[in-house]
Protein backbone atom coordinates (compact mmCIF):
# COMPACT_ATOMS: atom_id res chain seq x y z
CA UNK A 1 0.00 0.00 0.00
CA UNK A 2 1.57 3.93 -0.77
CA UNK A 3 1.17 5.77 2.31
CA UNK A 4 3.86 8.27 1.34
CA UNK A 5 1.79 10.24 -1.44
CA UNK A 6 3.50 13.55 -2.33
CA UNK A 7 7.52 13.32 -1.73
CA UNK A 8 9.26 16.63 -1.31
CA UNK A 9 13.64 16.39 -1.79
CA UNK A 10 15.35 19.11 -0.28
CA UNK A 11 18.78 19.34 -1.83
CA UNK A 12 21.19 21.40 1.02
CA UNK A 13 24.05 21.65 -0.52
CA UNK A 14 25.52 24.97 -2.44
CA UNK A 15 26.37 23.44 -5.18
CA UNK A 16 22.93 22.56 -5.98
CA UNK A 17 22.04 20.56 -9.17
CA UNK A 18 25.92 20.37 -9.82
CA UNK A 19 26.14 18.72 -5.79
CA UNK A 20 26.34 15.04 -5.34
CA UNK A 21 23.69 15.48 -2.85
CA UNK A 22 21.69 16.53 -6.27
CA UNK A 23 22.33 12.99 -7.63
CA UNK A 24 21.90 10.72 -4.77
CA UNK A 25 18.29 12.41 -4.07
CA UNK A 26 17.41 12.98 -7.91
CA UNK A 27 18.06 9.16 -8.58
CA UNK A 28 16.08 8.38 -5.36
CA UNK A 29 13.01 10.86 -6.53
CA UNK A 30 13.13 9.20 -10.00
CA UNK A 31 13.00 5.46 -8.43
CA UNK A 32 10.03 6.99 -6.19
CA UNK A 33 8.67 8.46 -9.34
CA UNK A 34 8.47 5.18 -10.99
CA UNK A 35 6.65 3.66 -7.96
CA UNK A 36 3.76 6.53 -8.48
CA UNK A 37 4.55 8.78 -6.58
CA UNK A 38 4.53 12.61 -7.11
CA UNK A 39 7.47 14.48 -6.70
CA UNK A 40 8.88 17.84 -6.02
CA UNK A 41 12.49 19.23 -5.58
CA UNK A 42 13.41 22.43 -4.06
CA UNK A 43 17.15 23.98 -3.46
CA UNK A 44 17.66 25.68 0.26
CA UNK A 45 20.29 27.82 -0.75
CA UNK A 46 18.44 29.98 -3.22
CA UNK A 47 15.16 29.65 -1.50
CA UNK A 48 16.59 31.17 1.91
CA UNK A 49 17.73 34.46 0.11
CA UNK A 50 14.37 36.01 0.02
CA UNK A 51 11.04 35.79 1.69
CA UNK A 52 9.39 34.41 -1.67
CA UNK A 53 11.53 31.81 -1.58
CA UNK A 54 11.37 31.08 2.19
CA UNK A 55 7.50 31.30 1.17
CA UNK A 56 7.64 28.93 -1.61
CA UNK A 57 9.83 26.61 0.55
CA UNK A 58 7.10 26.06 3.62
CA UNK A 59 4.12 25.71 1.15
CA UNK A 60 6.12 22.47 -0.74
CA UNK A 61 6.78 21.34 2.58
CA UNK A 62 3.30 21.57 4.05
CA UNK A 63 2.04 19.69 1.13
CA UNK A 64 4.12 16.45 1.55
CA UNK A 65 3.83 13.29 3.07
CA UNK A 66 7.66 12.67 2.68
CA UNK A 67 10.45 14.86 3.11
CA UNK A 68 13.75 14.03 1.92
CA UNK A 69 17.02 15.70 3.28
CA UNK A 70 20.08 15.40 1.16
CA UNK A 71 23.03 17.24 2.63
CA UNK A 72 26.23 17.26 2.11
CA UNK A 73 28.75 17.50 5.43
CA UNK A 74 30.29 20.39 6.29
CA UNK A 75 32.42 20.77 9.68
CA UNK A 76 30.86 17.65 10.80
CA UNK A 77 27.07 18.59 11.11
CA UNK A 78 24.77 20.01 8.46
CA UNK A 79 25.48 23.16 6.45
CA UNK A 80 24.47 26.19 7.95
CA UNK A 81 21.42 27.12 5.05
CA UNK A 82 20.31 23.11 5.81
CA UNK A 83 20.09 23.88 9.67
CA UNK A 84 18.20 27.53 9.00
CA UNK A 85 15.85 25.86 6.61
CA UNK A 86 15.09 23.16 9.59
CA UNK A 87 14.77 26.14 12.26
CA UNK A 88 12.27 27.64 9.60
CA UNK A 89 10.36 24.53 9.33
CA UNK A 90 10.00 24.01 13.00
CA UNK A 91 9.04 27.47 13.43
CA UNK A 92 6.42 27.22 10.81
CA UNK A 93 4.95 23.91 12.59
CA UNK A 94 4.74 25.62 15.62
CA UNK A 95 2.51 28.10 14.40
CA UNK A 96 0.27 25.51 12.36
CA UNK A 97 -2.67 24.72 13.90
CA UNK A 98 -3.32 21.09 13.02
CA UNK A 99 0.56 20.26 11.28
CA UNK A 100 0.36 17.49 8.91
CA UNK A 101 1.69 13.97 9.28
CA UNK A 102 4.58 13.50 7.39
CA UNK A 103 8.24 11.43 7.42
CA UNK A 104 11.49 12.79 7.14
CA UNK A 105 14.35 10.81 5.66
CA UNK A 106 17.52 12.36 5.51
CA UNK A 107 20.84 11.53 3.24
CA UNK A 108 24.27 12.87 4.25
CA UNK A 109 27.48 12.46 1.85
CA UNK A 110 31.08 13.81 2.83
CA UNK A 111 33.92 14.10 1.33
CA UNK A 112 36.45 11.43 4.07
CA UNK A 113 35.72 8.08 2.88
CA UNK A 114 34.28 7.02 6.33
CA UNK A 115 30.37 6.86 6.04
CA UNK A 116 29.68 6.81 9.96
CA UNK A 117 31.65 10.57 9.78
CA UNK A 118 28.37 11.90 8.90
CA UNK A 119 26.48 10.26 11.80
CA UNK A 120 26.09 13.28 14.56
CA UNK A 121 24.16 15.41 11.12
CA UNK A 122 21.68 12.15 11.11
CA UNK A 123 21.47 12.26 14.85
CA UNK A 124 20.54 16.09 14.43
CA UNK A 125 18.05 15.28 10.95
CA UNK A 126 16.33 12.73 13.92
CA UNK A 127 16.22 15.00 16.66
CA UNK A 128 14.55 17.45 14.29
CA UNK A 129 11.76 15.29 13.44
CA UNK A 130 10.83 14.30 17.26
CA UNK A 131 11.06 17.81 17.90
CA UNK A 132 8.94 18.82 15.60
CA UNK A 133 6.51 15.44 15.37
CA UNK A 134 7.62 14.45 11.88
CA UNK A 135 8.27 10.89 11.90
CA UNK A 136 11.58 9.90 11.55
CA UNK A 137 11.93 6.75 8.75
CA UNK A 138 15.78 7.16 9.10
CA UNK A 139 18.79 8.09 7.13
CA UNK A 140 21.63 6.82 4.84
CA UNK A 141 25.36 7.88 5.05
CA UNK A 142 27.64 8.39 2.07
CA UNK A 143 31.28 8.39 2.27
CA UNK A 144 33.37 9.86 -0.28
CA UNK A 145 31.14 11.68 -2.00
CA UNK A 146 33.47 13.63 -3.50
CA UNK A 147 34.26 11.05 -5.95
CA UNK A 148 30.94 10.93 -7.62
CA UNK A 149 30.98 15.00 -8.11
CA UNK A 150 27.77 15.81 -8.90
CA UNK A 151 27.05 13.37 -11.63
CA UNK A 152 23.70 11.36 -12.27
CA UNK A 153 24.60 7.94 -10.89
CA UNK A 154 23.84 6.47 -13.62
CA UNK A 155 26.93 8.19 -15.17
CA UNK A 156 29.14 7.33 -12.23
CA UNK A 157 29.89 4.11 -13.09
CA UNK A 158 30.80 0.87 -10.90
CA UNK A 159 31.48 2.59 -7.71
CA UNK A 160 27.79 4.00 -7.65
CA UNK A 161 26.13 0.45 -7.56
CA UNK A 162 26.03 -0.06 -4.20
CA UNK A 163 24.79 3.43 -3.72
CA UNK A 164 22.17 2.78 -6.46
CA UNK A 165 20.97 -0.24 -5.12
CA UNK A 166 20.95 1.45 -1.34
CA UNK A 167 18.83 4.25 -3.12
CA UNK A 168 16.13 1.23 -4.53
CA UNK A 169 15.83 -0.41 -1.74
CA UNK A 170 14.95 3.22 0.13
CA UNK A 171 12.51 3.99 -2.93
CA UNK A 172 10.47 0.51 -2.36
CA UNK A 173 10.06 0.79 1.34
CA UNK A 174 9.16 4.30 1.00
CA UNK A 175 6.76 3.17 -1.79
CA UNK A 176 5.64 0.97 1.34
CA UNK A 177 5.21 3.39 3.72
CA UNK A 178 8.09 1.57 5.85
CA UNK A 179 11.24 2.37 8.06
CA UNK A 180 14.73 2.28 6.21
CA UNK A 181 15.84 -1.21 5.69
CA UNK A 182 18.94 -1.75 7.74
CA UNK A 183 20.35 -3.47 4.20
CA UNK A 184 19.65 0.01 2.44
CA UNK A 185 21.87 1.57 5.41
CA UNK A 186 24.86 -1.08 4.73
CA UNK A 187 25.18 -0.80 1.25
CA UNK A 188 24.93 2.85 1.11
CA UNK A 189 27.52 3.09 3.85
CA UNK A 190 29.95 0.63 1.90
CA UNK A 191 33.24 2.53 0.59
CA UNK A 192 33.11 3.21 -2.63
CA UNK A 193 36.54 2.67 -3.19
CA UNK A 194 39.51 0.89 -0.84
CA UNK A 195 40.53 4.15 1.57
CA UNK A 196 44.21 3.82 0.37
CA UNK A 197 42.78 4.70 -3.16
CA UNK A 198 40.55 7.30 -2.24
CA UNK A 199 42.97 9.31 -0.34
CA UNK A 200 45.94 8.61 -2.83
CA UNK A 201 43.56 10.05 -5.57
CA UNK A 202 42.16 12.94 -3.39
CA UNK A 203 45.58 14.47 -2.76
CA UNK A 204 46.65 13.87 -6.40
CA UNK A 205 43.44 16.42 -7.03
CA UNK A 206 44.24 18.39 -5.03
CA UNK A 207 47.86 19.32 -6.42
CA UNK A 208 46.43 19.43 -10.03
CA UNK A 209 44.01 21.62 -9.42
CA UNK A 210 46.13 23.98 -7.67
CA UNK A 211 48.16 23.79 -10.02
CA UNK A 212 45.23 25.08 -12.45
CA UNK A 213 45.31 28.04 -10.70
CA UNK A 214 48.62 28.70 -10.08
CA UNK A 215 48.80 28.28 -6.68
CA UNK A 216 50.74 24.91 -6.30
CA UNK A 217 53.90 26.78 -4.71
CA UNK A 218 51.01 28.08 -2.24
CA UNK A 219 49.55 25.07 -1.08
CA UNK A 220 50.96 25.20 2.40
CA UNK A 221 50.85 29.30 2.97
CA UNK A 222 49.92 30.71 6.50
CA UNK A 223 48.37 33.48 5.82
CA UNK A 224 47.48 33.66 9.62
CA UNK A 225 50.52 32.60 11.26
CA UNK A 226 51.30 34.33 14.89
CA UNK B 1 46.32 34.38 26.99
CA UNK B 2 43.41 35.48 24.36
CA UNK B 3 39.96 34.03 23.96
CA UNK B 4 37.60 34.75 21.28
CA UNK B 5 33.96 34.27 22.12
CA UNK B 6 31.22 33.27 18.90
CA UNK B 7 27.86 34.87 20.25
CA UNK B 8 25.32 32.59 17.96
CA UNK B 9 22.34 33.34 18.51
CA UNK B 10 19.67 35.60 16.27
CA UNK B 11 19.80 39.32 16.35
CA UNK B 12 16.94 40.20 19.03
CA UNK B 13 17.06 36.64 21.23
CA UNK B 14 18.40 37.13 24.48
CA UNK B 15 19.17 33.13 25.57
CA UNK B 16 22.99 33.79 25.40
CA UNK B 17 23.30 36.86 27.12
CA UNK B 18 23.77 35.99 30.67
CA UNK B 19 26.20 32.97 29.50
CA UNK B 20 27.78 35.37 27.31
CA UNK B 21 28.25 37.77 30.29
CA UNK B 22 29.48 34.88 32.84
CA UNK B 23 32.03 33.45 30.40
CA UNK B 24 33.40 36.73 29.78
CA UNK B 25 33.45 37.86 33.25
CA UNK B 26 35.24 34.42 34.25
CA UNK B 27 37.70 34.49 31.31
CA UNK B 28 38.60 37.59 32.12
CA UNK B 29 39.05 36.84 35.56
CA UNK B 30 41.85 34.34 35.09
CA UNK B 31 43.62 37.03 32.92
CA UNK B 32 42.45 36.26 29.23
CA UNK B 33 41.96 39.04 26.91
CA UNK B 34 38.19 38.96 25.53
CA UNK B 35 36.83 39.18 21.79
CA UNK B 36 33.17 38.72 22.06
CA UNK B 37 32.14 38.43 18.15
CA UNK B 38 27.98 38.45 18.28
CA UNK B 39 27.85 37.22 14.44
CA UNK B 40 24.22 38.60 13.98
CA UNK B 41 25.70 41.74 14.00
CA UNK B 42 28.53 40.83 11.18
CA UNK B 43 28.61 40.17 7.27
CA UNK B 44 28.96 36.60 7.48
CA UNK B 45 28.23 35.09 3.55
CA UNK B 46 27.46 31.07 3.66
CA UNK B 47 30.19 28.91 2.42
CA UNK B 48 29.64 28.17 -1.09
CA UNK B 49 31.88 25.10 -1.31
CA UNK B 50 34.21 26.09 -3.83
CA UNK B 51 37.48 24.95 -2.15
CA UNK B 52 39.00 27.79 -3.11
CA UNK B 53 40.39 28.66 0.02
CA UNK B 54 42.55 25.32 -0.87
CA UNK B 55 43.58 25.51 -4.47
CA UNK B 56 43.60 28.96 -5.60
CA UNK B 57 44.22 31.48 -2.45
CA UNK B 58 45.51 28.52 -0.15
CA UNK B 59 44.39 29.34 3.44
CA UNK B 60 42.15 32.30 2.49
CA UNK B 61 38.55 32.07 1.69
CA UNK B 62 37.67 34.11 -1.45
CA UNK B 63 34.62 35.56 -0.22
CA UNK B 64 35.88 38.66 1.22
CA UNK B 65 33.82 39.48 4.25
CA UNK B 66 33.74 39.30 8.41
CA UNK B 67 33.86 35.09 8.19
CA UNK B 68 37.29 35.39 6.67
CA UNK B 69 38.46 37.66 9.68
CA UNK B 70 37.07 35.40 12.06
CA UNK B 71 39.04 32.70 10.23
CA UNK B 72 41.63 34.86 11.10
CA UNK B 73 41.60 35.82 14.89
CA UNK B 74 40.50 32.11 15.51
CA UNK B 75 44.27 31.09 14.53
CA UNK B 76 45.33 34.23 16.64
CA UNK B 77 43.47 33.38 19.91
CA UNK B 78 44.66 30.67 22.25
CA UNK B 79 40.99 30.05 23.14
CA UNK B 80 37.73 29.68 21.06
CA UNK B 81 34.30 29.42 22.88
CA UNK B 82 31.12 28.83 20.78
CA UNK B 83 27.70 29.99 22.52
CA UNK B 84 24.88 28.69 20.86
CA UNK B 85 21.20 28.10 21.89
CA UNK B 86 21.00 23.96 21.34
CA UNK B 87 19.17 23.24 18.13
CA UNK B 88 18.07 19.71 17.66
CA UNK B 89 20.96 19.11 19.31
CA UNK B 90 23.37 20.94 17.52
CA UNK B 91 24.99 24.77 16.49
CA UNK B 92 22.40 27.20 15.65
CA UNK B 93 22.54 28.00 11.86
CA UNK B 94 23.79 31.77 13.32
CA UNK B 95 27.37 29.91 14.44
CA UNK B 96 27.04 27.35 12.07
CA UNK B 97 27.75 30.02 9.34
CA UNK B 98 31.26 31.06 10.83
CA UNK B 99 32.32 27.31 10.87
CA UNK B 100 31.28 26.54 7.98
CA UNK B 101 33.83 29.26 6.75
CA UNK B 102 36.82 28.04 9.09
CA UNK B 103 38.13 25.53 6.74
CA UNK B 104 40.76 27.26 5.21
CA UNK B 105 42.92 27.14 8.26
CA UNK B 106 43.75 23.72 7.17
CA UNK B 107 45.01 21.43 4.01
CA UNK B 108 43.14 20.16 1.46
CA UNK B 109 45.33 16.57 1.67
CA UNK B 110 44.47 13.58 4.20
CA UNK B 111 45.98 12.29 7.06
CA UNK B 112 45.14 9.21 9.11
CA UNK B 113 44.10 9.80 12.83
CA UNK B 114 43.17 7.35 14.91
CA UNK B 115 42.14 5.17 12.04
CA UNK B 116 40.18 7.81 10.78
CA UNK B 117 40.41 10.31 7.36
CA UNK B 118 40.95 13.79 7.96
CA UNK B 119 42.63 16.75 6.91
CA UNK B 120 46.06 17.88 7.56
CA UNK B 121 47.00 20.51 9.67
CA UNK B 122 48.00 24.05 7.85
CA UNK B 123 49.43 25.71 11.38
CA UNK B 124 51.64 24.63 14.22
CA UNK B 125 49.13 25.47 17.03
CA UNK B 126 45.30 26.03 16.91
CA UNK B 127 43.00 27.45 19.45
CA UNK B 128 41.70 25.45 22.55
CA UNK B 129 37.98 24.50 22.18
CA UNK B 130 35.11 25.47 24.59
CA UNK B 131 31.26 25.02 23.43
CA UNK B 132 28.60 25.95 25.81
CA UNK B 133 25.12 25.48 24.36
CA UNK B 134 21.77 26.49 26.01
CA UNK B 135 18.87 24.92 26.10
CA UNK B 136 15.36 26.22 28.14
CA UNK B 137 15.24 22.58 29.97
CA UNK B 138 17.39 19.19 30.45
CA UNK B 139 16.72 17.12 27.20
CA UNK B 140 19.04 14.13 27.93
CA UNK B 141 19.23 13.13 24.12
CA UNK B 142 20.03 17.05 23.24
CA UNK B 143 22.61 17.25 25.17
CA UNK B 144 24.13 14.02 24.38
CA UNK B 145 24.12 15.06 20.82
CA UNK B 146 25.58 18.36 21.42
CA UNK B 147 29.17 16.79 22.84
CA UNK B 148 30.01 15.06 19.39
CA UNK B 149 30.28 17.75 16.84
CA UNK B 150 32.23 20.11 19.33
CA UNK B 151 34.34 16.66 20.10
CA UNK B 152 34.93 16.13 16.10
CA UNK B 153 35.41 19.99 15.42
CA UNK B 154 37.91 19.49 17.71
CA UNK B 155 39.85 16.45 16.00
CA UNK B 156 39.03 18.39 12.58
CA UNK B 157 40.73 21.78 14.56
CA UNK B 158 43.92 20.65 15.50
CA UNK B 159 42.74 21.72 19.43
CA UNK B 160 44.67 20.98 21.89
CA UNK B 161 41.76 20.88 24.69
CA UNK B 162 38.56 21.32 24.68
CA UNK B 163 35.01 20.69 26.02
CA UNK B 164 31.70 21.13 25.77
CA UNK B 165 28.59 21.85 28.30
CA UNK B 166 25.37 22.54 28.66
CA UNK B 167 23.24 25.02 30.94
CA UNK B 168 19.63 25.99 31.18
CA UNK B 169 17.91 29.31 30.67
CA UNK B 170 16.45 28.83 34.02
CA UNK B 171 20.03 28.27 35.81
CA UNK B 172 20.32 31.00 38.47
CA UNK B 173 23.52 33.42 38.21
CA UNK B 174 25.49 31.10 40.42
CA UNK B 175 24.80 27.91 38.96
CA UNK B 176 25.88 29.23 35.82
CA UNK B 177 28.75 30.79 36.70
CA UNK B 178 29.92 27.55 38.31
CA UNK B 179 28.78 25.09 35.50
CA UNK B 180 30.92 28.38 33.23
CA UNK B 181 33.89 27.40 35.41
CA UNK B 182 33.05 24.03 35.21
CA UNK B 183 33.41 23.42 31.18
CA UNK B 184 36.43 25.31 30.93
CA UNK B 185 38.26 23.87 33.14
CA UNK B 186 37.32 20.94 31.62
CA UNK B 187 39.67 22.32 28.79
CA UNK B 188 42.09 23.06 31.39
CA UNK B 189 40.91 26.74 31.11
CA UNK B 190 41.59 28.87 34.70
CA UNK B 191 43.15 24.96 36.45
Amino acid sequence: MKESKRTLLLIGSPRGPKSTSESLGAYLLKKLQGYGLETEKVYIYPSLRSDEGRVILLRAVESSDLLILSFPLYVDSLPSPAIAALELIAEHRKTSKKPKSQKLLAIANNGFPEADQNDTALAICSRFASETGIEWVGGLALGGGEAIRGRPLDEAGGMARNVKKALDLAAAAMAEGKSMPQEAKALMAKPLAPIWMYVWFGNRRWKSQAKKHGAQNKLFHRPYQK
Amino acid sequence: MKALVLYGSKKGDTTLDAVSNFTSYVLRSIGYEVDVIFLHDLKIADCTGCFYCWVKSPGVCVIDDDGRDIAMKLIKNDLVVYLTPIIFGGYSSELKKVLDRQIPIVLPFFMKINGEVHHKPRYERYPCLVAVGVLSRPDEESEKIFATPVSRNAINMYCPAHSAGVVYSTDSSGILQDKIRAILAKAGVGR
